[in-house]
């Protein structure tokens, strides 16, 4: 009886030192090498998007006017040549579907263009029959089955449409935000909304049209969050474009710590515009001030 | 002993406890008979002038001084037997409620000295001054323009208690006795057909009347704001509204910016023609994000000054601002819109050009001369993708180091790029 007690007592000291380290050690970011320039070697200015998925990596190189792809193998990445669409002048967020289409928000206009993995200007994602109030995205993510999510700020809703176009779901934001300026999809299939003037996230559950707040407002932690992605693990991360650093945040929410800071050096960030975290689990960040895409490994 | 016994005497001990404890309290400091609220005077002498003012402070007209000071010592000014902004509330409590929609500042910091002579005064509620002018004492600007409306709005003039509450309200904003419209109804009731008349027959009764009028008065004709919006100054309420006669009267003609850009299309045009937009721009509100629809005291009918409006959203900028040593001089002032285009631009952060030497040229043109190689041709040795321009050694909002650099000069700055020199 005396040794079951002792093996029990020593067996929750163990969990609780380990789900203590757990709590109190965020996630670490390990520098890997950036990207500075394409394929030609010219230099990339000002990028505000990053998508990753398999092993395309694809840049929106805001200040050229470009999108870039990037091939990624094992812990290093290639170029993969660059695509310029009249259509396209100004891209500032990206997405990839599963055939390697690219879905780019267009800052100038306004409006998400979709480009062919031949590079091939494919038209401007419209939905497919009458949808009411005008639609203006802020950003757009596209999930496992290539269902896009469009984040529409101009009738404050989030649209889902499948890859035929037709929509499949219309959520209204919730009565009390500050300003929603991003949207991710976490591997369940929940939608996940960023409020970058109210700090904190909102989730909208599977299937649920209810949107509800998942954090408490980050107001210590974050500074001004532009943008919000999922890992395979479930882990949250902010993208802290006046902080200058990530935030991490665990499934539920809850805060989990935060890294990097201001500065022009490797491994710093300036305004910081997107992040996508890659399968084998690099953090790619569209470093906007610093023109260039720091990558980092994330680690335990 | 018996239990009956026990019982008796406990009850006895409790009462002979109270009582001792409570004739402790009526003269702790166990004056000579004849000496409560005399003593005091026999040494300060003055008070007996302040002892003849019209209104007196309870404890003062009872003699109580040692209400509020400890005769012996104590860890306060003057004797008091607690901090100034919180000796009050020993009497007082429930001035400001727990849960106040609006409480004035220094009823809350318990600043009650600024309004309130503790011991007493001419004027009632021991006030320091009657009427408007103890408001104004603090409120300048605000008597400053009410003083100066050509069109005054009459209980302003007869006193500010008319429609404020001096120290909290638990159930309005900006310390009103009751809600608007609810307080302006009670004077101005809306089916008197003047009321009508005034308003082209749109059914107001139930809307924000400071949406469009001034409550402490206007140098316009019906107290608008300072600055009205045209279409509010001509009457020309159609021009955005719905018909007065249809039954959602109040109704915008269309949604967001479709409604300004009917009269705005240039503008609006511009706006929405550059790279990068404001986002606020284009959401559901739209332009009434930042601009009131009807009038407004700021110049372009913005709803506020820039540093609260911009503050709103980008408060963490604020509140780097405000921790920041050494502010730059636009900023400083909240002149946000020196530098960042509020609308949209072509350019990063919405600055006003296309690289920050431009647009810092545009006050500091020393920087055109300055020895430090700047611009395309000078590389940035920290990053190969990066020139060098000003905001490469300026914090362009502030720092805590001289000339808002983003290190300290002497030490840090130049060795960032020049580690060679680094020590």
């Amino acid at each position: 009886m005396r040794s079951a007690l002792k093996y029990i007592l020593s067996a929750s000291m163990s969990l609780a030192v380990v789900a203590g380290a757990h709590a109190a050690e965020p996630l670490k970011l390990k520098l890997m090498a950036p990207i500075y320039v394409d394929g030609k070697g010219g230099g990339i200015k000002q990028p505000e998007g990053v998508s990753c998925r398999g092993n395309a990596l694809v840049v929106a190189d805001t200040g050229n006017g470009r999108l870039l792809r990037y091939t990624i193998a094992g812990d290093n990445w290639s170029p993969g040549g660059e695509i310029v669409l009249p259509q396209l002048p100004f891209p500032i967020r990206v997405d990839v579907n599963s055939k390697g289409e690219i879905f780019a928000l267009d800052g100038k206009s306004r409006r998400i263009g979709r480009v062919a993995a031949s590079g091939d200007f494919l038209g401007y994602v419209t939905p497919a029959g009458e949808v009411q109030g005008n639609i203006v995205p802020r950003s757009l993510r596209i999930d496992r089955n290539d269902n896009l999510y469009i984040l529409d700020v101009s009738s404050a809703r989030v649209l889902v449409m499948d890859p035929s176009g037709k929509i499949q779901r219309e959520i209204p934001f919730p009565k009390e935000y500050g300003f929603f300026s991003d949207l991710s999809v976490d591997a369940g299939g929940n939608i996940l909304l960023l409020d970058s003037v109210g700090k904190r996230v909102f989730r909208i559950a599977k299937d649920s049209p209810e949107t509800k707040p998942l954090s408490k407002s980050l107001d210590e932690e974050v500074h001004f969050p532009v943008a919000i992605a999922t890992d395979k693990q479930g882990t949250i991360f902010l993208v802290d474009q006046n902080g200058n650093g990530v935030v991490f945040l665990g499934p539920d929410g809850s805060f989990r710590g935060r890294r990097l800071s201001m500065g022009w050096r490797d491994g710093f960030l300036r305004y910081p515009a997107q992040m996508c975290i890659s399968e084998n689990g690099t953090a790619f960040i569209a470093d906007r001030g610093n023109n260039r895409v720091e990558a980092f490994l994330v680690t335990e | 002993m018996t239990l009956r016994t026990k019982a008796v005497l406990i009850i006895l001990a409790m009462v002979t406890t109270v009582v001792v404890a409570s004739s402790h309290a009526q003269d702790k400091f166990r004056l000579k008979p004849g000496a409560h609220g005399k003593v005091c005077l026999n040494c300060h002498e003055g008070f007996k002038e302040k002892l003849k003012l019209p209104f007196l402070h309870t404890p003062v007209r009872k003699g109580d001084c040692s209400d509020c000071h400890n005769p012996h010592t104590s860890s306060h000014g003057k004797l008091l037997s607690e901090s100034a902004n919180r000796i009050c509330f020993s009497c007082h409590e429930g001035i400001v409620p727990g849960k106040a929609r609006s409480a004035h500042k220094v009823a809350v910091e318990g600043n009650c000295v600024k309004c309130h002579d503790p011991h007493g005064a001419k004027n009632k509620n021991n006030l320091l001054q009657a009427g408007n002018d103890l408001c104004s004492g603090c409120h300048q600007r605000l008597a400053k323009e009410v003083a100066g409306n050509k069109f005054k709005h009459n209980p302003v003039e007869k006193g500010c208690l008319n429609c404020h509450t001096p120290h909290a309200s638990a159930n309005t904003l900006s310390l009103l006795k009751s809600d608007v419209p609810g307080l302006c109804v009670a004077c101005h009731k809306p089916d008197v057909p003047a009321f009508g008349k005034a308003h082209m027959g749109y059914p107001v009764a139930k809307s924000n009347c400071s949406s469009c009028h001034d409550p402490h008065g206007s140098g316009s004709r019906g107290i608008l704001w300072g600055k009205p919006h045209q279409p509010v100054a001509n009457k020309m309420c159609t021009q955005c509204h719905l018909d007065p006669a249809s039954p959602d009267a109040l109704k915008t003609r269309k949604g967001g910016y479709d409604l300004c850009r009917g009269c705005h299309n240039t503008q609006m045009n511009e706006i929405l023609g550059r790279n990068r937009i404001h986002w606020p721009v284009v959401d559901k509100v739209s332009c009434q994000n930042c601009h009131r629809p009807h009038a407004s005291r700021e110049t372009a009918l913005l709803k506020g000054s820039q540093l609260r409006l911009c503050g709103d959203c980008h408060g963490d900028t604020i509140e780097r601002l405000d921790k920041s040593v050494v502010k730059h001089k636009p900023v400083q002032e909240g002149n946000c819109t020196k530098c960042h285009m509020p609308h949209s631009s072509n350019n990063v952060l919405l600055l006003d050009n296309t690289t920050p030497i431009n647009l810092c040229g545009t006050c500091h043109d020393w920087q055109k001369h300055s020895s430090h190689p700047i611009g395309e041709k000078a590389a940035d040795k920290r990053n190969r993708n990066i020139t060098m321009d000003c905001s490469s050694c300026h914090a362009p909002h502030g720092s805590e180091h001289k000339r808002f650099t983003w290190y300290d000069v002497k030490m840090e700055l130049c060795v960032q790029c020049h580690e060679q020199y680094k020590r």
